[in-house]
C-alpha cells in the first residue's frame, strides 16, 4: 500500500510565517533541472516554510500534455487561486498535487514530499453536485469520513475522531444538521459538509474544486469563513474557481492557468487585464475601470 | 399456512437453514450492489458464472459444480472490474455481450448432454430441496469469510461508492477495492447457485436491499432490514411452495416462490416507504423552519 507512515513526521506547528510578497518564478532556477528521479528517502522535509512547490512541472495524460511548466510555491497560511476557463487544467492541476495524475517534467512537492506519499496531510473538497443525492449517509457521516485514515481498519471512531468530526461541521455552522441525510441539504450546505470533512482530516493542505459553483451566500460566507480559519492555524489552501472576486477575497496569491501559467503571485500582481486577456486567449473580455469581466462559455 | 409445520423433515430444514443463510449473506451484500449501483454488473456475473457451473458438472459431477462456479466467478469478477473501470456501466453494451455469450456457451455446454432439459433446469433454477449438509458448511463458512470481509473494508468501501473521487485522493486503491467488490459479489453468487440457480440469486442479491432502502435512508438500518427481508422471503417462499405443494395439489417451484415472495415484500416496503415519506413531511409541515428541507428530502427519496 502507498500509505504507510512517512518516514520522518514532521513537527505540527509550522508557524504561518508567509511572507507576503510573491516569489519570483526564478528564485529556485539553478536546482530545478536537478534530479529527477526523487526517491521516497527523499521524503525529509527540506525546508519547513514551503507547503507545495511546483517546479516547471510538466502534467499529462498519457502523452497528451495538459499542463506544462507551472512553477510556483504556496507557504504555510497562505491561499492560491487556480483561474481559468473551463478545460484550462485547474482540476488536472489539483490532481497532480493528489499524485493521482503524473507530473512528467519538472517536479511538484507537497511538505517536501512527492505528492502521493503527502497524501495524509492533504485534503480534497469535491464539488457537492457531482455526489448522489440520494445516497443514504447521514451529515455526520461524511464528515467522519475524513477522519477515516486516522481510524484504520479496526478501530471505532474514538473520541478524538468524534470532537475533529463535531469541532468540523461546527466551523461550517451546521452543527443543528449533523443527523440530515446528506442529500436533504441545499447545495452550499453541501459543500459546506465537504469542508468540514476535510477540516477534520486535520489537513496541512487544502484542495478545493470550483467550491463556489452554484453556492448561495449564506454558504459562501460560511466556506470563506472556515478557509480563513484554517489558514489562521498554518494550513495551506488551493481553490480552483472561476470566480475573480472570491479570487480576491479568499486568496494572497493567483495562478492564471490556460495549458500554461500565465501568471503566479500576489492577486493584485496577477489579476491586471493584460494577464487575464492573454489567459482568457480571446474570449469576452470587458474592462471598467479597474473591474474585470470575464464571459464564461 | 403454517410456517413452522414443513421443516420438520430433515431435508426441509436443510433447505430452509440454507435459505436462511443465504439471504442474510445476499442481503447484507446486496446493500454493498445497491450503493455501488452494480445490479447490472452483477445480473452479469450471475450470467457468467454459468458455464463455470456446468463445466464444474461435466468435469467431476455434482460435486464440481461449486468449483466450476468459483473458477468463473473469480475470473469474471476481475474481468468486469477492468472493463467497468474503463466505461460507463449502466450502457454498457460489452456488458451485455459478455453476459449472453458467455451464457450461451453455457447452454451450448449443457445441451450436448443427455438428460438436458433436466439439467438445464437444475443450474437455472437450483434444487435447494436437495442440500446436502456438506453443502450447508459450505455456505456458512463463506458467509463467515464475507462477512469478515465486509466488517475490514465497511470504511473504504463506503466513501469509495459514495465519493470515488475524494476515496482516491485520501489515497485509497480504489482499484483493488473494486476488485473486491466484484469478489464478494462472485462469491455469494457461487455460494447460492446450487441452491436457488443462476438466475434467481439475483433476486436475492437485488430486492432486500432495495426494500430495505426504501424502508430506511440510514445505514445503519438498511443493512439489518435488508438481512431481515432476505432470510423472511426464505422462509415465507419456502414454507408457500411447501403449503402448495403438499396440500392444495398445486405444484410452486422453491426457487420461484422465494422470489415472487421477496418481490411482495418489496411491494410492500415500497408502501411502507411512501407512507414513511408521508410522515416526515406531515411533521415538517409542522414545523415551518424545516419545510423547505422536508421538501427536497421526499424530491430526492423514492
Amino acid at each position: 500500500m502507498a500509505d504507510t507512515a512517512p518516514p520522518a513526521s514532521p513537527p505540527d506547528g509550522v508557524p504561518p510565517d508567509a511572507p507576503p510578497e510573491a516569489v519570483p518564478p526564478d528564485a529556485a532556477g539553478p536546482q530545478a533541472a536537478t534530479s529527477e528521479t526523487v526517491g521516497p528517502e527523499d521524503g525529509a522535509p527540506r525546508e519547513r516554510d514551503v507547503t507545495l512547490r511546483m517546479e516547471h512541472a510538466s502534467i499529462a495524460y498519457g502523452d497528451v500534455p495538459v499542463l506544462e511548466k507551472i512553477h510556483g510555491i504556496v507557504h504555510p497560511g497562505e491561499a492560491v487561486a487556480l483561474i481559468g476557463p473551463n478545460g484550462a487544467g485547474k482540476s488536472t492541476l489539483i490532481k497532480a498535487i493528489l499524485g493521482l495524475v503524473p507530473v512528467v517534467r519538472g517536479r511538484i512537492e507537497v511538505l517536501g514530499r512527492t505528492p502521493a506519499l503527502a497524501r495524509r496531510d492533504v485534503a480534497y473538497v469535491p464539488q457537492a453536485d457531482t455526489l448522489d443525492p440520494d445516497f443514504p449517509v447521514s451529515v455526520e457521516q461524511v464528515v467522519m469520513m475524513g477522519r477515516y485514515r486516522k481510524i484504520g481498519w479496526l478501530r471505532r471512531p474514538g473520541r478524538a475522531d468524534r470532537t475533529a468530526a463535531a469541532e468540523a461541521l461546527e466551523q461550517v455552522g451546521l452543527t443543528q444538521r449533523a443527523r440530515h441525510r446528506f442529500g436533504t441539504l441545499s447545495g452550499g450546505q453541501r459543500q459546506r459538509v465537504l469542508l468540514a470533512r476535510a477540516i477534520a482530516a486535520q489537513p496541512r493542505l487544502l484542495l478545493l474544486d470550483e467550491p463556489f459553483n452554484g453556492v448561495d451566500a449564506v454558504s459562501q460566507h460560511a466556506l470563506l469563513e472556515a478557509i480563513s480559519v484554517l489558514k489562521g492555524r498554518g494550513a495551506s489552501v488551493v481553490i480552483s474557481t472561476h470566480d475573480l472576486a472570491i479570487a480576491h477575497l479568499a486568496c494572497e496569491e493567483v495562478c492564471l492557468l490556460n495549458r500554461y501559467q500565465f501568471g503566479f503571485g500576489p492577486a493584485e500582481e496577477v489579476l491586471t487585464p493584460e494577464c487575464l486577456r492573454a489567459t482568457y486567449g480571446g474570449h469576452a473580455l470587458e474592462l471598467r475601470g479597474d473591474r474585470v469581466i470575464v464571459a464564461q462559455s | 399456512m403454517n410456517l413452522f409445520e414443513p421443516f420438520a423433515t430433515p431435508f426441509m430444514a436443510r433447505a430452509l437453514i440454507e435459505l436462511i443463510i443465504l439471504g442474510a449473506l445476499a442481503g447484507t451484500v446486496g446493500v454493498l450492489v445497491l450503493l455501488r449501483k452494480l445490479a447490472f454488473v452483477t445480473d452479469t456475473m450471475t450470467h457468467t458464472v454459468f458455464p463455470g457451473v456446468v463445466i464444474g458438472y461435466l468435469a467431476a459431477g455434482e460435486g464440481g459444480i461449486f468449483w466450476g462456479a468459483l473458477a468463473a466467478g473469480m475470473v469474471t469478477a476481475a474481468l468486469l472490474t477492468l472493463l467497468t473501470r474503463r466505461r460507463k456501466v449502466s450502457e454498457d453494451a460489452a456488458l451485455a455481450m459478455l453476459l449472453t455469450s458467455l451464457f450461451a456457451l453455457g447452454v451450448v455446454l449443457v445441451s450436448r448432454q443427455s438428460g438436458y432439459t433436466t439439467d438445464l433446469t437444475a443450474f437455472l433454477f437450483g434444487r435447494v430441496l436437495t442440500v446436502t449438509g456438506e453443502q450447508l458448511a459450505q455456505t456458512a463458512l463463506i458467509s463467515v469469510v464475507v462477512i469478515v470481509m465486509l466488517a475490514l473494508l465497511r470504511r473504504p468501501l463506503l466513501l469509495r461508492a459514495f465519493d470515488p473521487e475524494t476515496a482516491e485522493a485520501a489515497g485509497y486503491r480504489t482499484g483493488l477495492l473494486d476488485v473486491a467488490t466484484n469478489l464478494l459479489v462472485a462469491v455469494v453468487i457461487v455460494a447460492a447457485v446450487r441452491a436457488v440457480g443462476t438466475i434467481l440469486v439475483i433476486a436475492l442479491l437485488i430486492v432486500p436491499a432495495a426494500a430495505a432502502r426504501a424502508l430506511s435512508d440510514r445505514l445503519a438500518l438498511i443493512v439489518p432490514l435488508a438481512v431481515v427481508i432476505g432470510v423472511l422471503g426464505g422462509w415465507f417462499g419456502l414454507a408457500t411452495s411447501y403449503e402448495a405443494s403438499i396440500h392444495h395439489g398445486v405444484r410452486l417451484a422453491a426457487g420461484g416462490t422465494v422470489v415472487l415472495v421477496l418481490t411482495g415484500l418489496y411491494l410492500l416496503a415500497g408502501l411502507g416507504g411512501v407512507a414513511r415519506r408521508r410522515i416526515v413531511r406531515r411533521r415538517a409541515a409542522a414545523g415551518p423552519l424545516d419545510q423547505a428541507t422536508a421538501g427536497i428530502s421526499t424530491g430526492v427519496t423514492g
